[in-house]
Parts: C-alpha cells; structure tokens; sequence
C-alpha cells in the first residue's frame, strides 16, 4: 500500500507452489463459510499454513489477510511454521505426571535436541507437551502421529526415536 | 415508539433501539468503552451492566439488548457499581499506570471513568503487559500495553474503512490486536482507529507531545482538501494547529476522515509558508512591504483586458467573488478562470446543457437512500475517500448494488457483490451511450422520458452504439453492458456518481451528458436515492462554478490565457493560488506561457513552483485563518470561521482583493459577510443565507433542474501497437498539490510512481520500485514502477499531485495519452 512496507523487515520464507493451494480453494470456493475447510485443506496440503499461502487465500476468497491471522492463531489446530514428518506427543496430564512424565519428556528432549513445539531441523520431529490424551490407563503415555505407546519408559522413548528416524522422509 | 422506565423514571425510545440508546436519548448516562454509534454493538467492555427486571435483575450489557415494551430497568443499583468497579480493577490490572506521559490523558475514557467510579486500589495482582509497540509507521503508534479490547478499531477499519487492517491475534489472556503475521501497520493511515480508541493505544504521532489535550482549544472548521466538505474539529494551541479531534457528533460523516483530512493539516504551521510579500528586483524575489507589493499589482492591473486571473478552488465563495468583481468591474476583462478550464466543464457545460443548471441534482446523503450505484470512471473512493465510506456503508448495511464502471479497479471492487466493469480508457461515454441505448432497446424507459426535449435526436443518435457495436470497442462485452442496463434501470432508486478534477482531463462535459441521459430516460432524477452526483476535486469547486469566477461570454479560458500569455495578448497574469506548473497538462506550454507573460502576480500560501517565476508574489492565508463560506460538491454551504491568528504577514485573499479593489477606485465589502449577502442576493440557490443561518451543519443550496437530452459525442480511443494508455488521476492520500505541504499524505506517499498490471511487468521484465523511463511525444519522465493486481494490461496510472515528478511533461490532457514505458 505504501512505502512503509520498505521499512518492516521481511522474513524469509522458502518458496511456496500455490498449486495446492489453488486445489484446495477451487474445491470450496462457492461454499458460504469457507475459511476454516480452505485453511484445513492448506494445512493438509503443507503441513502448515505458509505466509504466502495465507495471503493468496485472502486474495482469492476476498478476506482480509488480517482476518485469516486471526482465525489461524484462534485456533491451536493451526501452524504457522513447518512441522516436522512425525509429531511426538507427551502428556503431563495428571496420571502421567505421578507415573513419572517429567523423565520421559526430558528424555526426548535431550535425545532430539528440540523442546516444546519445537521441530527439528530436518524436519523429521516435533514435540508437543499435551495436558492429557485420555488413556490415563497406560500412563505414562506417548503419540507419534496415530500412534500410541502406553507404559513408557526411558528405554522405550530410545526405542522410539531409533525406529521413527530410521524411516525415510518422503 | 416503545414505552419503557429507566430508574423509575417513565420514558420513551425508538422501536430498534438497544437499552443504552434509549438511555441515551433520555439523557441517562451508561458507561461505556467499546460503543460508537457509527458501529454495530459488541458487547466487550461489560461496563454497561443494567439490571432488567423481567430478566429477574440479572445484570445484563445495554448495549447490546434491545428494548422491549414495558422494560423496567435499573442502571446504577449498588450491584452494578460493584460490578463495573471490577471490571475496571481488572482492566487496570494489566493496563500500564503511565497516565502522566500518555497523549491520551484528559481524553481517556478508561481515566475518565477510573476517575468517576474511584478505583483507589486494586484487590488483585499482575504483571504488565510486555507487547512491543508498533513505531512503524510516521502516523499511528500502537502500543497493545494499554490496549482494553474493546475492538472499535478493529470493527471501524472493517465495517466503515473497509481496509480489515487490524484483527484479534490470539486467544484468551493473550488476544491482543494486531495486523496478519504481527506485521506493524501498513494501511491507508486514515487514522479511523486513533479517533475511537478509548485509551492510548492508538496515537497519533504528528500530535505526540505536542500539548495535553486540556490545553489545546477547539474550531469546529471545514476540510480544506477535497469537495466532500467534511467537518473537523481543529486542535489549536499557541497558535498553531496541532491536531483534528475526533467528534462522532459531527457532520453527515460523523466525524469520519480520511488521512489527508485528518493527518494533513500541518501546511497550515508549515514554516515553508510564505510570510511577507515578495518582489522581483534584478531578477531575484526578495522581501518587499504590503504598500510596495500592492503598488505593483495596482498598477499592472490597469490593463484591462491584457490582464488575466486564474484563481484556485480552495478560496472561499466571498474570495472569488470578490476576486471577479475585482476582474470584471475594477480591471474590466472576463479572463477569469480556474482548475485548468476543463476540471469543472462537467458542471458548466455537460450540467447545463442536460440539466439546465450548474449543479449536480443529489447529494451525498442520497447515497445511503439509494438502491443502486453506479461510480464511473474511479470508485470514489481514491478521489473522496469519505464519500467512499457511505458507499461502503450502503452496500454493507443497506445491501445496495454496487457497479463500478472504470479503466481500472478500486478499492470498493472488493465489496460483496460489487461488480466492476474494466472497459478500455476512454470509452466510458461510449459505455453510457450503449448503456442509454440498451434501456431504449428493452423499453426500460420512464414514461416520462419521451416527452423530454430532445429525445428524438438522442433516440437516432445511440443508433450508432448498439451494445455490440460499443462492445469491441470498450473491451466489454454487450451482455456486460446489457446487464448494467437491467440493473440500472429495474433499480427503484439508482444513484450515478463520478468525479472531476484537473486529473481527470479529456471529456467531463460529455461524460455528465451521458450520465444525464441515463438518469433523465429512467426518470430517476428528482428523487430520493436517485440522480446523479458530482464529486468536484477541490473544497471549493462548486463554489466556484457557483460564483460565476470562469469564462464567460467573450472571456479566455485556462488554457487560452496561457496561450495568450505565449502569443503577448495578455500581459499580466494573476494568479491567486493556483499551480498550473504542476497541476495542468503539458507542463511545457505552461512554462513557456508563463515566461513569455509580462508581469506574473501570484498569491498563495508557499512559494510553488508557479510563484518561484512570479514577479510580484503576496503571502495568503489557509483556511484556518479565514472567515467565509465554502460550498461541498453537493451544494452544501458551510460556514468557517477563523481558527488562529493569520501566520507572519500573510493576509486573507479576501483583503488582498478588497484593496486592489480600492486602489482601483471601487468600494470593496465591510466583510466576508456583507459580501455573502451580495452573493445570497444573486446567485441561484443562496437565496435567504446569511453566515449566522448558516448554523453548524450548513444548509444545500437548492438545484432546480430543467432536463434536455443531449447527444454526448464520444471519442475513439487511440491504439497504438507497443504503447500503453496512461491515464491520471487521484491517489487516495492526495487532494491538489496542497496535501504536499501535509506531513501525513507525505509520509504516506511521497512520491509519484508508475502503477502497472502485472502482464505488463512481466512483459517487459519489470519488477516492483524498478525505475522505469515515461515517454510521450510531449516530454519523459522517470518513475518508480508499483505493480498491482487492480490495474488491466496495457493500461498505466500516474497520480498527478507532485510537482517533483509531473506527470503532465507526458501528459497530453485528453482522456487517455499513449506512452512508451522502458526499463
């Protein structure tokens, strides 16, 4: 709009093909309502929601970029930065907490070098601690995707990490 | 009207009125942080608890309940002052205690009410806010520390604005207001979200530090920008216009502005303003006293008709009449003139052939009452931002059709449903015609219309612009047009607007003829919701078509004065205020016209461009240093009265006039209000004003209207293989060459720039701010390429305002100029 957009800093983000996310809207462009399926769709498509795909969202469905912001950060199902292949979660919920989730979690962290909502560099984890995933059974309790591992241990997270980074990334 | 009883006093309200409305006009306080009338009600801030009893005293937000017959309602029981004394400790609670260096002290709703409520102490604790505070922009700081959630900034850009810049971020203790991606702001800065937020966390900066707000006096006076005639409210301290403030009380827009209204006001202190008179001796200005300067003028203008005026329309109505008395009965010539000539031919020639007077028939509050608009040629919006917002208003609010019928597409192209008809620059009286044609062809005409004089010549004359025929022309297609026919014309009320200005050059007289003709074959003039509406460039320019001050009978024009100053036909030129070295086209001949011309007498605020080749040049005054009335594009005329005491030596137009009148040997008028009676006493419309009826919200000046068809001669558009069709105009920051002397508008847009379609850029490899080389047969110019999606291929746009780049060295002034554009 003006000359202010010189002076603001402009973060580098890789190069995205909006392809997909041309896919994605085409699919939902008449549909009344249709910001939250598109962003799904988008996130779907690229495992976040990139800048670039966030602003031609807004051009193509005629919202303000600023609205699509706020929906994208309302809602914790969104991500703003790229995610890793394998999402591993953690609970610290109650039951886990007592059965010893501080260990666990401390294990992940020092084995991945990554803390909370944090992703590796080569995008391969990321690690979420979550407040309870409601298995409080098999605490302490650890996701990978849709995975589930009941009654952890320290050995089993050493486990867990050797099988997840074995397997390739694409 | 619904009966109801607040704190037991028996009182009534509209039917669609919410609890604090009703209160309201009742004269009942309720306190409140995120109301504004102009917006929807939100229900954020919970200080307007009310206990209802049907709703068994629980306590409930007024401003978001409606009124129901027999409501009994309790707005200040012990329990609801318990109630607000906490939300405010809990605002308080994160809100940083930094009052005595806030700007927003004195005017801060959340002090006021702190104040009122008595929140000595807080029961809870809590650390501060740590948000970064946005610097990063010249207009507006945002620091979220201070921030109350109260979203009016963020429903005002959005449902008034219609920008959507600032949005909830986040969730929970942690929402706060922001723009995408935590970006500072970056919008059109028209400071809409300043003037509603009820604390400090939107400030202006230009008024930063500047004086507390207890300090600075208050002049309700008019903008001096564009012809929407909005009203402000001036800030003044020490003499100097520190500020506007924000009253949602005020005028038809309630106090809405756009950036140069609201940031622009800094020419007014500028100290680039001119403070003594100035005079050429040995080829240098140098400073010379009032008597000597006026001796000079005095004598030159004994001239006769060698002498010429040119007078810009931002002088007040008594200015320029005074100034053409001056002209006609004290100098004895009729070259009088302004805004190039052309600017205002829309209303002296197209109006008065079609409609028999100088005026357009509606008027801005018509818009709302409208069911169809059509805008021509711009979208309003960049020319009169203001005017944008009612229309922005009309289709969000009242579901009114919007058609945007331009070169290029708007800002308002985006509005839901709006639909934008792009036809090739130049033919959009070809468009009309076709438009005309179609409703001929479809028997959608007014009964009325046949009977209109003359239809016939008009029936056989759009023979020739059948829908198809205009289509491959126009770059539409005739179902395009077809459809614009239905729409128009099955509209119940329908509104055309379109805009002139010494921008929008090439063929205003025959494109208010064409909108006319529409109007008048649909019967839709006269009415409510219905006509046509002008939107004139400057303050003034009604009042100056008003006036009488251009050529008349055997009088020269703009444009012919400077040819005669070239030829030597006229020997001295004066001009009050006008810039044609910037504003006019062919800035070469306009050069060269003013050296030839023997003795150059400008007057105006700064030593422009024009006045730097003066031989005699006289400070004025801004308007806020004036008395005297101004007339808005719809024919509202509006009283202003002086705000600060005149800068340096600088006097008003009005006495510049009235002692050149005097030393001429006339009488010149005791004030600017006994020359208003002489104005009211002649010109058509005025009748029965004074300055004192004039009131605060002026009054219109009636426009009686004696329709004609006339047939609208449209010219074909030249192609040229390899060229792209330049076309002028307004940037939204803009009005004139003066908003150069606002800091805002500046800071904003500084410079001109070349706007392209992203084809064309990529067709000749050009990339955003790459410096890219004009031509056209009448000069180059260099200019920084801007490359958006608004613009169609082969079509580029210059904004006209900067003298330091002046599109007018390749700007011919028809509608549309072919120029080369290279890396």
């Amino acid at each position: 709009m003006s000359n202010v957009v010189a002076q603001q800093t402009e973060e580098v983000e890789p190069e995205v093909d909006l392809a997909k996310a041309n896919q994605v809207i085409d699919k939902y462009i008449d549909l009344p309502g249709n910001l939250m399926p598109v962003l799904q769709g988008v996130q779907d498509a690229y495992g976040y929601v990139p800048r670039k795909v966030a602003d031609h969202v807004a051009e193509r469905l005629n919202v303000y970029p600023s609205q699509i912001y706020g929906v994208l950060t309302f809602y914790a199902q969104f991500h703003l930065k790229p995610r890793g292949r394998f999402i591993i979660r953690v609970c610290v919920g109650t039951a886990c907490h007592v059965q010893g989730a501080q260990r666990i979690k401390e294990t992940f962290f020092n084995l991945l070098g990554i803390g909370h909502t944090e992703t590796s560099a080569d995008l391969r984890f990321t690690f979420e601690e979550v407040a309870c995933l409601g298995a409080c059974g098999m605490a302490p309790l650890a996701m990978v995707n849709n995975d589930t591992y009941g009654k952890m241990t320290v050995q089993k997270v050493d486990e867990i990490v050797a099988k997840y980074s074995t397997i390739p990334l694409n | 009207m619904v009966n109801l009883i607040i704190n037991d006093k028996p009182v009534t309200a509209p039917k669609d009125s919410t609890i604090y409305d009703a209160a309201k006009i009742n004269g009942i306080k309720i306190p409140i942080l995120c109301h504004d009338k102009k917006l929807k009600p939100f229900g954020a801030c919970r200080m307007c608890l009310v206990e209802v009893e049907q709703m068994k005293g629980r306590q409930i937000p007024a401003c978001t309940t409606p009124i129901t017959e027999g409501m009994i309602i309790q707005t200040a029981t012990p329990d609801i002052i318990k109630a607000r004394k906490l939300v405010l400790e809990l605002l308080l609670l994160n809100h940083p205690l930094d009052c005595p260096v806030c700007d927003k002290g004195g005017d801060c709703d959340l002090q006021n009410l702190t104040y009122e409520y008595q929140v000595n102490s807080n029961r809870f604790v809590d650390s501060k806010f740590q948000h970064k505070i946005d610097y990063n922009n010249p207009l507006i700081e945002r620091d979220m520390n201070r921030c109350v959630l109260c979203g009016k900034c963020v429903r005002i850009c959005d449902q008034i604005v219609g920008y959507g810049a600032l949005t909830f971020i986040d969730r929970g203790i942690e929402t706060k207001i922001g723009c995408e991606f935590e970006d500072g702001l970056n919008c059109e800065f028209c400071g809409s979200c300043v003037s509603v937020c009820p604390v400090g966390s939107l400030l202006a900066r230009p008024f930063k530090n500047k004086a507390r707000f207890w300090a600075l006096t208050k002049h309700s006076s008019v903008c001096g920008y564009c012809g929407t005639g909005c009203n402000l409210t001036l800030g003044v301290k020490d003499n100097k216009v520190l500020t506007t403030i924000y009253d949602e009380n005020q005028g038809f827009h309630k106090g809405q502005l756009c950036a140069r209204g609201r940031f622009g006001y800094q020419f007014i202190n500028s100290e680039k303003r001119l403070m003594t008179p100035l005079v050429r001796k040995n080829g240098n200005l140098v400073e010379a006293t009032w008597e000597e300067a006026l001796e000079i003028v005095t004598a030159r203008l004994r001239g006769g008709t060698s002498v010429a005026a040119l007078a810009t329309a931002r002088l007040t109505n008594e200015e320029l009449s005074l100034f053409k008395k001056l002209m006609i009965e004290n100098v004895g010539s009729k070259n009088i003139d302004h805004s190039g000539g052309y600017a205002h031919s829309a209303l002296t020639e197209g109006f008065t052939r079609s409609f028999g007077t100088t005026a357009a028939p509606s008027t801005i509050l018509d818009i709302q009452k409208s069911d169809y608009l059509l805008v021509v040629k711009t979208d309003a919006y960049e020319t009169h931002p203001v005017i944008g917002f009612e229309i922005n208003l009309a289709v969000k609010n009242n579901g009114v059709k919007l058609t945007i019928l331009s070169d290029k597409r708007g800002k308002l192209s985006k509005l839901p449903d709006a639909r934008t008809a792009v036809h090739v620059p130049g033919s959009e009286v070809a468009v009309l015609n076709a438009i005309c044609k179609s409703i001929l062809d479809q028997k959608l005409i007014s009964a009325t219309a046949a009977s209109i004089p003359g239809f016939a010549q008009l029936e056989s004359a759009l023979a020739a612009y059948t829908p198809e025929a205009v289509a491959s022309q126009s770059g539409l297609t005739a179902a395009e047009i077809n459809q614009i026919a239905i729409d128009y014309a099955s509209a119940a009320k329908a509104l055309i607007l379109f805009p002139t200005g010494l921008a929008y050059a090439g063929h205003n007289a025959e494109l208010a003829s064409a909108v006319a003709n529409l109007a008048l074959l649909t019967g839709k003039v006269g009415s409510e919701g219905c006509g046509v509406l002008c939107m004139n460039e400057k303050n003034n320019s009604q009042g100056a078509v008003d006036m009488g001050f251009y050529a008349q009978e055997d009088g020269l024009n703009a444009l012919k004065i400077l040819d005669a100053c070239t030829s030597g036909a006229v020997k001295t030129l004066f001009i009050a205020g006008e810039n044609p070295l910037a504003s006019y086209p062919n800035s070469a001949k306009v050069k060269s016209a003013l050296d030839a011309v023997e003795c150059l007498i400008v007057s105006d605020l700064f030593l422009t461009e024009t006045a730097a080749r003066a031989d005699v040049v006289l400070p004025a005054c801004s308007y806020a240093e004036k008395e005297g009335t101004f007339t808005s594009t719809d024919r509202r005329v509006q009283y202003i009265k002086p705000a600060i005491k005149k800068i340096g030596k600088s006097r008003t137009d009005f006495e510049i006039f009235s002692s050149l009148i005097v030393a001429l040997g006339g009488a010149a008028p005791a004030s600017p209000a006994a020359e208003f009676a002489a104005i009211s006493a002649v010109t058509p419309g005025y009748a029965g004003m004074t300055h004192t009826g004039l009131g605060v919200e002026g009054c219109f000046a009636p426009v009686e209207v004696k329709p004609a068809f006339v047939v609208p001669q449209s010219a074909a558009t030249p192609v040229e293989a390899g060229k792209l069709a330049l076309v002028t105009g307004s940037v939204l920051y803009h009005n004139g060459t003066l908003s150069q002397h606002g800091e805002g508008p500046m800071f904003v847009c500084p410079d001109a720039y070349i706007e392209m379609s992203r084809a064309d850029a990529r067709n000749k490899t050009i990339i955003e701010d790459d410096l890219v080389t004009v031509s056209s047969p009448s000069g180059t110019l260099q200019l920084k390429a801007k490359i958006t999606p608004r613009m169609p291929e082969g079509v580029v746009f210059i904004p006209y305002h900067f003298p330091a780049a002046p599109v007018n060295k390749v700007w011919s002034g028809s509608a549309v100029t072919m120029v080369t554009v290279a890396k």
